[in-house]
């Protein structure tokens, strides 16, 4: 009913809409959302046919051409067959009408004749919204932001438009006045076409089944609003939704570093994107469909930086790690989680190649990494549990730091290798004077000397940091600065980040996503805020139950269930690990066990957006 | 509410322009009789009616009583006597003011009308030729003075022309009647009207442009196009109604230049109003017709402020509360 095609307006020369594709059909519901000064009016308004600047392209209603239909066609479609509430609710009405008077004329304005109809109609929409019949008679300052914004949906909604397009209909308004104004646009959507243009991503999940990401002037993302925002593609997308204060994710917010510009060649984003290549500054990347999304990124989207795949690891023939399968994406933090002893550290080890896999494959950007040379540690970089291992005791705190730009081959010069020095051991709170710098690691305390572990880690500005509880030697508000230097790096330069910890409480506060592990498995996986509102694995909920809060309470840790066959389970698992590979790793503490769980061993499976490892949550369970 | 507040306010502001007219002469030092009747005046009066003037006034009183008196006087009319016209005071002005009030009421309706009709098309085709060409003439033409253009009107249509009558109000000793007298007045007061118009009207031309360019974009203007209103009733109904508001108020403003700039018409014109006449009481030292006239100008001016806050609140409904 409603298609844009190649949408292209301008003002003053300055090109404003690049090009936007859109379709909608009856019933369909569609918010565009974006930063200020995208285009989201301008799109609006150039389907009101109320734009000043220049337009080319299509826009068609019914199959009708908007553009190149004259004004007074054009009028008696405004209004009638497609209304818009717009943005500022407070100037938006007349301020010397009454409510009433403004409703009337929207229906008298079409041709109807007869008054007495026109203002019957215009009670009963004042009862369609909720608006008290008196209120009718009421000027527009005598009204609260709420009942403005009914008004103003009233006369919108006058005619039964079979388009309706609301421009922010939520912005200042408070939370209870939005969730009913929300609920009404809800009903009232149905049957129609409605576009949501707005920055309130929780308007626009509220109000459209789709949604599209509008950045300088063009389409970066469009596709179903819960997939979207659970995994959004595009590393704008993510900007904009780590961005946004909400009650659903647990990360602290982040911004995207930089400013919108209209006049950028090639990807409108590359200015402003971490994961940008050569392409990126000259062409255009074109929006395509990728299963039910669509995006424009020359890279496919935001990249998966590591890849690690089906690895098993042996430690003195004794399988560690078995069949581990993580993603780390760009700019990302990654949680492994689990108790001690579960493997996390030989994850790690194993990546940076300390140790040798036994089977399966490791990906970085995109290629497998068969050899690690110079470029691998240019991009990953490991802080290791103990600061010893990081360090040398043979080197002071300014050669330990340096060396990796020496060993790199940078090419600066001594001076600006030790501003570099001192820039980074002023990042993690270590001061950079010359007899600092002179001391030897035995004269440093813990903390300190896991944050010039840290410094050493970062001098070489790596894509990729493992940091295997790189601040568990720290105090808490030390901890707080370091945590927040790397989600800092992150937002800047889309550092990932491999965090090992123990700690769930601090994971939820820095990771997009989470593993558990249990036994040299994953066992659940997921985005972070889902994996603490809603862990699935009984295994995460005791992890979840203990984690640091600020009350008395205090939960009982899961004993070890005092079965009968338990004796031999443990002797079993204490004789060698094959047997462990025959039942589900956490059988002898789960709760709730199936008798499947004691002879199979549970594979990680895709449930929601979590992949768990249980036979409670497979939903169809093999015969 | 409002209503009331600003009655109060007004009266309280006649209260004080008596006052004043009340004390001007009366602290001026020497014979207050002098004062008020002037010194010609006082010179051809006899000692008993000078007296008797005294006693009338209570001028041997102290002043709270001379002020009663002075009120008491003036509620039965009594503003003086002019000696020089040779009748009271208050027979003299009104013979004039039917004269000024049909000019300057006319010239205010007509100019505020043009001007606004005028603003909103201007205003609305911002930058487009019939715009320019307002703005430039309308400016220019403000750039004469008021009596300036009544010489040159009177000089082009009245002398070169001879299609207006040189002075006057109507065509002394015709003995016109109905509409022969209608047009005969008509006929004189087109000039000096056409003069008075032409020096108000670019004010008001001005403010509505002005504000109709900011009126048109104001939220409320996309609202209304949204609904699919005509362009027309886009310039008056919406963007008009809200530029009437500025020109109402600077009409008030304004209302007091409006009765000068007519002195000086009238005087150009020989018109036979309260500015002509005044003119001529300034020439002959007319003292009491003086102050009679100021008094009731002011008096005229605030009532006509009165009615215009009135309007006022009927054209915005955001003044009762906004107070
Ligand atoms: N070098 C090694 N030699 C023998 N066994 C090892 C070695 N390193 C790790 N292990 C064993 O492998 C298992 C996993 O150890 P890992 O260090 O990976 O655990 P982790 O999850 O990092 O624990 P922590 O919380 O203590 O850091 C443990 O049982 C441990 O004893
Ligand atoms: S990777 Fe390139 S195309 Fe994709 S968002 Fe970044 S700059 Fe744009
Ligand atoms: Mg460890």
């Amino acid at each position: 009913m409603l298609e844009i095609k190649n949408l292209k307006v301008s003002y003053n020369e300055l090109n404003i809409l690049k090009g936007i594709d859109l379709s909608l059909n009856k019933g369909e519901s569609l918010a565009v959302i974006g930063e200020t000064g995208a285009g989201k009016t301008t799109l609006s308004l150039s389907i009101m046919g109320l734009i000043e600047g220049h337009c080319t392209g299509e826009i068609l209603f019914q199959g009708e051409n908007l553009l190149s239909l004259p004004e007074d066609e054009l009028r008696l479609l405004r209004g009638r067959r497609i209304a818009m509430v717009f943005q500022d609710v407070e100037a938006a009405l007349h301020p010397l009408y009454t409510i009433r008077q403004q409703i009337i004329e929207a229906i008298l304005v079409h041709g109807e004749k007869d008054r007495d109809f026109a203002a019957e109609h215009t009670r009963q929409l004042l009862a369609r919204v909720g608006l008290d019949e008196r209120r009718g008679d009421s000027y527009p300052h005598q009204l609260s932001g709420g009942e403005k914004q009914k008004a103003l949906i009233c006369i919108a909604l006058a005619n039964d438009p079979d388009v309706l397009i609301l421009d922010e209909p939520t912005a200042a308004l408070d939370a209870l006045t939005k969730a009913e104004i929300i609920n009404l646009l809800r009903k009232e959507a149905k049957e129609r076409i409605t576009l949501v243009i707005t920055h309130d991503i929780d308007a626009a999940a509220k109000l459209a089944e789709r949604i599209a990401v509008m950045y300088a002037g063009r389409i970066l993302e469009m596709g179903p609003t819960e997939e979207l925002l659970e995994q959004p593609m595009h590393p704008y997308t993510r900007g904009l939704l780590r961005s946004y204060p909400n009650m659903t994710t647990t990360k602290d917010l982040q911004g995207i570093p930089g400013r919108m510009s209209h006049r950028v060649e090639g990807c409108p984003f590359h200015t402003r994107c971490t994961q940008k290549i050569a392409v990126c500054g000259h062409d255009v990347p074109e929006l395509q469909k990728k299963n039910s999304r669509y995006l424009a990124c020359h890279r496919g989207g935001i990249i998966p930086l590591l890849e690690v795949k089906n690895i098993s690891s042996n430690i003195d023939k004794v399988e560690i790690l078995h069949s581990v399968d993580i993603n780390l994406y760009e700019g990302e933090t990654l949680a492994l989680v689990g108790e001690s002893g579960s493997g996390k550290t030989t994850l790690a080890k194993t990546i940076m190649g300390l140790f040798t896999a036994k089977q399966g494959e490791i990906f970085l950007e995109e290629k497998p990494v068969i050899q690690r040379k110079k470029e691998f540690f240019e991009r990953v970089q490991m802080v290791f549990q103990n600061p010893g291992e990081s360090i040398s005791h043979r080197m002071n705190v300014y050669q330990a730091v340096k060396e990796p730009l020496d060993i790199h081959g940078s090419r600066a010069s001594e001076s600006e290798k030790q501003e570099k020095v001192k820039k980074v051991l002023d990042e993690v709170e270590l001061t950079g004077d010359d007899e600092y710098l002179k001391k030897y690691p035995h004269h440093l305390s813990g903390g300190e000397a896991q944050r010039v572990a840290i410094a050493r880690a970062l001098v070489l500005d790596p894509k990729l940091i493992i940091a295997d509880e790189p601040t568990s030697a720290l105090d808490a508000s030390i901890q707080a600065k370091i945590l927040r230097l790397f989600l800092d790096l992150q937002e800047e330069r889309g550092l990932a980040l491999l965090l090992i910890t123990h700690d769930i409480a601090l994971a939820r506060k820095v990771s997009d996503r989470m593993a558990v592990m249990l036994q040299g498995t994953i066992v659940e996986e997921g985005p972070t805020s889902e994996i603490v509102n809603n862990p699935l694995h009984p295994y995460t909920k005791c992890l979840i139950e203990v984690a640091p809060t600020m009350s008395r309470e205090i939960s009982e840790p899961l004993e070890t269930n005092s079965r009968e066959e338990d004796h031999e389970t443990e002797t079993d698992f204490q004789k060698g690990s094959s047997d462990s590979q025959q039942n589900c790793p956490f059988i002898r503490r789960c709760p709730h066990p199936l008798p499947r769980c004691f002879q199979d061993k549970p594979e990680l499976k895709t449930c929601s957006v979590h992949r768990v490892a249980c036979f409670r949550h497979t939903v169809h369970w093999p015969t | 509410m409002k209503k009331a507040g600003s009655a109060v306010s007004y009266l309280i502001a006649f209260i004080l322009i008596l006052m004043i007219s009340f004390l001007l002469p009366r602290l001026m030092p020497g014979n207050p009789l002098m004062a008020i009747y002037g010194e010609e005046a006082l010179i051809a009066m006899t000692p008993e009616l000078q007296a008797e003037l005294t006693q009338r006034f209570s001028l041997d009183d102290p002043l709270g009583t001379q002020f009663v008196s002075y009120l008491k006087a003036l509620l039965h009319g009594d503003m003086g006597y002019s000696y020089f016209h040779n009748a009271p005071v208050f027979d003299v002005i009104i013979a004039s003011l039917p004269w000024t009030l049909l000019l300057v009421g006319l010239a205010v309706l007509i100019s505020s009308f043009l001007g606004i009709i005028l603003g909103i098309e201007s205003g609305y085709r911002r930058g487009e030729t019939t715009d320019k060409v307002l703005l430039t003439g309308l400016i220019s033409l403000s750039g004469f003075p008021d009596f300036f253009i009544g010489i040159l009107l009177l000089l082009f249509f009245g002398a070169a022309l001879g299609i207006a009558p040189l002075a006057g109000a109507v065509t002394p000793y015709a003995g016109k009647t109905g509409l022969a007298l209608l047009i005969d007045v008509l006929h004189h007061l087109t000039l000096p009207l056409l003069a008075l118009v032409l020096v108000r009207i670019t004010g008001t031309y001005l403010l509505t442009r002005n504000t109709m360019v900011t009126t048109l974009g104001e939220a409320f203007i996309l609202t209304a196009k949204a609904k699919g209103c005509r362009e027309r009733e886009i310039r008056y109904r919406h963007a008009g109604r809200n530029s009437l508001l500025p020109v109402v108020t600077a009409a008030g403003l304004q209302l007091a230049g409006s009765i000068t700039g007519a002195l000086f018409i009238e005087i150009v014109f020989s018109y036979p109003g309260v500015g002509s006449l005044l003119y001529n009481s300034l020439l002959a030292r007319d003292y009491p017709l003086m102050q009679g006239i100021l008094l009731m100008t002011t008096v005229v001016i605030l009532l006509a402020n009165y009615m215009i806050d009135l309007l006022y609140t009927r054209l915005d409904p955001r003044i009762t509360y906004s107070r």
